[in-house]
């Protein structure tokens, strides 16, 4: 599996440079680095229009969810009483739901509110779908975090809200910064909500572009090489992200399963 | 003294109250924009959608009350029974087929060099989009594709995994992007377990079957109980992988490889003519919510055991 994994990523980077006829001609042989295929991935399939919207999407929603998912994981991992763990529940429960169940009142609602194929829109549902996870995957972290400071901090005649933002922040950073990088993985690949909510090609996202671009190979004939490319861009982030961070986000992902 | 106790006390309550008045406002404080944003965007449209499912709409003109007729209709439409029917299968015997591979890795992994670094490779599919896996898995499988040369290779036929075989094809490349996360979690809970144990088991004779058998299924038991609630959970989410296997022939993959997710995306906002069946939909995310709960208590009760401590 291991050997299957990595000659597929492998296969992957070595198709998209390579000119259409050859991929079937002599599929092993090393490629003719056409790296023209990313020029017309990047031109004809709007990759860059929508390289652009998922780099903005990304680098907004994901710290917007950390931004406002941090003081109420603090306030309920650090609070005892029945109103912190009925609200922890509550907001465990998310995780459950599947989004293609609430999206058709979320579609309705959005477009009372002229939402609908908005950039803005999405981002506002992007924070809305990834709060469940990052408030539980936080509340867990600051739970976790030792309690002597946070008492000597009281004791000085710090409040809460000022303990809070001295002290336990600062304190959690680890804990935010792999929030951070989750959500954005996760909102970097997402594609259904883009897809109910953006209608128009200059507003779509990464994920749509490709889908887009894989609609319409059937009319101009399949050119493999640059679909490949396309997929290399959407990729190559990520892959980048984990060979960098690889062991934080495997630890972040499977969190909250171990003792 | 007198004095010292008697303003002790008047301090203490003074000032005990506000202080848990003061305590509670800050935490409201810090709590509410999560709670309102999550209560007006996750579990308004979550309760909404029970009570769309009782009615026909197109999200347009007004509603007009159906009662139960969309469940009993769901029931009777062959198009839906066969995405449920899909659902189960990737849930239960998809389930299965993921656990068995993860312990087969684990067991294969134990003794390997490079554990972590063939972890890492085998995780790696969690964190690119589904659509992309989706793309490079049917690739694979196309008619002139890498498995099918393969098969040649061997001289067996080649059969037309995408054409008569589709499902087959996505169900088997759900269980190959979904496996590294298990194997990753239940390593995890394994390299826990010391040891000293499997030593101690193996001067007793004991295989590695029976080890697993006898020391690591039950030393990891929450975990696996934990992670099959994920799985669940998980799998009723799947939409972008089998949703892409429409991208090259229509804007729908065929309607026998659905599921619900992708029921209730054709029944609404999906293909090239849109329904719109606001109310008919809803009914499937209704029974589909309804799954997740049901799958996810009897799974806590099936597999409830006492806690072993270590």
């Amino acid at each position: 599996m291991v050997v299957v994994n990595l000659a597929v990523l492998a296969w992957m980077l070595i198709t998209s440079l390579r000119e259409h006829r050859e991929i079937f001609a002599s599929p092993f042989a090393w490629p003719s680095f056409a790296w023209d295929n990313y020029a017309e991935a990047w031109r004809s399939a709007d990759f860059g229009v929508a390289a652009a919207n998922s780099l903005v999407l990304v680098a907004t929603a994901a710290p917007a969810v950390v931004v406002v998912a941090a003081p109420a994981g603090y306030a309920l991992g650090r609070s005892i009483g029945r109103a912190a763990a009925s609200l922890t529940l509550y907001f465990a429960l998310g995780i459950g739901v599947p989004v293609q169940v609430i999206v058709i009142p979320l579609f309705v609602l959005m477009e009372r509110l002229s939402l609908v194929n908005n950039l803005f829109g999405l981002f506002l549902l992007y924070v809305t779908v990834s709060l469940p996870f990052t408030v539980f995957l936080l509340t867990g972290y600051f739970a976790s975090l030792p309690a002597e400071l946070e008492e000597a901090a009281a004791i000085d005649g710090a409040s809460r809200l000022r303990t809070f933002w001295t002290i336990m922040l600062p304190l959690a950073r680890s804990g935010l910064i792999t929030a951070l990088i989750l959500n954005a993985i996760g909102l970097w690949n997402e594609a259904f909500l883009a897809l109910v909510f953006v209608q128009s090609t200059d507003k779509q996202t990464l994920p749509l572009a490709l889908l887009g671009f894989l609609a319409k190979q059937q009319y101009s004939g399949a050119d493999y090489g640059v679909l490949f490319a396309g997929v290399t861009i959407l990729v190559l982030p990520m892959l980048l992200l984990y060979v960098w961070l690889g062991r934080r986000i495997v630890e972040g992902m499977t969190l909250g399963t171990g003792k | 003294m007198a004095v010292l106790v008697r303003e002790h006390t008047t301090v203490h309550r003074g000032q005990g109250p506000t202080i848990t008045r003061q305590r509670r406002r800050a935490f409201l404080v810090l709590a509410l924009p999560a709670v309102v944003l999550y209560t007006i965007f996750f579990v308004g449209p979550t309760v909404a959608s029970f009570w769309v499912s009782l009615h026909a709409w197109d999200g347009v003109t007004e509603m007009r009350w159906r009662g139960l007729d969309n469940f009993t209709l769901l029931f009777e439409d062959e198009v839906f029974l066969a995405a449920f029917r899909n659902t189960l299968a990737i849930l239960l015997a998809g389930g299965v087929l993921v656990f068995l591979l993860s312990f087969a890795l684990l067991l294969g992994m134990r003794a390997m060099t490079g554990r972590r670094f063939a972890r890492s490779v085998i995780f790696f599919p969690n964190i690119i989009a589904p659509i992309v896996l989706s793309v490079l898995w049917g690739f694979l499988f196309s008619t002139d594709g890498l498995v099918n040369a393969a098969l040649g290779g061997m001289g067996l036929d080649a059969p037309n995994w995408l054409g008569d075989h589709l499902f087959l094809v996505i169900f088997l490349g759900l269980i190959w992007t979904n496996t590294g996360f298990y194997v990753t979690i239940l390593m995890a809970s394994t390299d826990r377990i010391p040891r000293y144990f499997y030593e101690a088991a193996e001067l007793d004779g004991a295989g590695p079957l029976q080890q697993f058998k006898h020391i690591t299924m039950p030393l990891t038991w929450d975990v696996v109980t934990i992670s099959a609630v994920i799985w669940t959970i998980s799998s009723l989410k799947v939409f972008d992988f089998i949703y892409a296997f429409g991208g090259t022939s229509n804007d729908l993959p065929p309607i026998h490889t659905w599921n619900t997710a992708v029921f209730i995306y054709g029944q609404t906002f999906g293909g090239r003519v849109p329904a719109y069946s606001f109310g008919y939909a809803s009914a499937s995310a209704v029974i589909t919510l309804v799954s997740v709960v049901v799958f996810v208590l009897l799974l806590r009760r099936v597999m409830r055991r006492d806690p072993i401590q270590f």
